[in-house]
């Protein structure tokens, strides 16, 4: 980028930062009360797992599981609906291949047991067909 | 990972700067306000932990991305909103209703004024504002990112999910159009 462009764009920014200094009170009150709202809700580093031996108590659960449980829980929720959908598309497809076959067998049925037509004789191709069946 | 104090101290320095940025985009104070808290839970939420050099240019992609989603609620709310108003007779102050008029009602409102030096320097100030506004929201993006929050080409283009020749492109863009605009309303910087 051109120096003077450079030059340009760092006066605008003292001016933006000019303006940004003179925000209302209530405004600035407002910013810091959602700058504590958010570190307030920090993520915490991750915590190092110890395994450490614990009691528990009927009637009474162990402090870490709960959250251990939560986060099972979400989890199961999404993977029990996927699990759920890949089920249901496998149940149609076996159904739709089981009505496939159904179909053709009532369709060769109908045509085996049928009377044949009285044009079919007239056919010669058909007369080969049986000619060549008898061979 | 940052501590409580480096976060604190990042929110501290970039929470003004993150509210021009946002009402240059939203235009309403109230929803710009609503957005930078968001963006700040979001980051401490989900970005607390990382190293606090990190944490500009993480900011400034949850600050856009919280922006967007104002605007797609937004739009949502008010394709609503014209279709239950085309039951009635309002939908010629929907059409007559623009937005500008409402920023300057609400610009007014910053600050008391004294003596005429500190109302030019105000006025100029405001101009400069709804220049910035005025840009197309990619070239604003950009602008205020590289010059204002100091990152850098690199951390723009991620922020932005672009290039940075895109980058580049819309600084270069964005500075000419101020120049310019600013130019026409007599205002040499």
């Amino acid at each position: 980028m051109k120096t003077k462009e450079l030059d340009f764009a760092y006066k605008l920014r003292h001016a933006l930062d000019q303006s940004a200094s003179d925000l209302p009170t209530k405004t600035a009150e407002r910013l810091a009360s959602a700058r504590n709202i958010a570190l307030s809700r920090k993520k915490q580093e991750s915590a190092v797992h110890v395994v450490a031996p614990q009691v528990a108590f009927a009637g009474r659960s162990a402090g870490s599981s709960s959250p251990k449980l939560f986060a099972w829980i979400s989890r199961a929720g999404l993977v029990i609906p996927l699990a759920a959908l890949v089920f249901g598309l496998m149940g149609i497809y076996q159904f739709e291949q089981r009505q496939q076959i159904i179909e053709s067998a009532a369709i060769d049925a109908e045509v085996l047991t049928d009377d044949l037509p009285l044009s079919a004789y007239l056919d010669n191709g058909f007369g080969a067909f049986l000619a060549k069946g008898e061979d | 990972m940052a501590t409580d104090k480096e976060l604190s101290d990042f929110l501290a320095d970039v929470e003004r700067r993150a509210f021009k940025q946002a009402l240059y985009a939203v235009r309403k104070e109230e929803s710009a306000l609503d957005v930078v808290q968001d963006a700040m839970i979001k980051l401490a939420e989900k970005y607390g932990d990382k190293p606090a050099a990190e944490l500009p240019m993480l900011f400034q992609r949850i600050l856009q991305n919280t922006i967007r989603d104002y605007f797609r609620r937004e739009k949502v709310r008010s394709s609503w909103i014209s279709l239950f108003s085309s039951f009635g007779n309002k939908q010629e102050d929907q059409e007559n209703f623009d937005a500008m008029d409402m920023v300057e009602a609400e610009e007014g409102s910053y600050g008391a004024e004294t003596g005429l030096g500190r109302l030019e320097r105000k006025q100029v100030l405001q101009l400069i504002e709804t220049e910035v506004q005025n840009l197309p929201a990619r070239q604003r993006e950009a602008f205020l990112m590289r010059y204002w929050q100091d990152l850098n080409v690199a951390e723009t283009a991620t922020a932005m999910g672009c290039s940075e020749g895109s980058v580049k492109t819309h600084c270069s863009r964005a500075t000419h159009t101020l120049a310019q605009a600013l130019k026409a309303k007599g205002i040499y910087l």
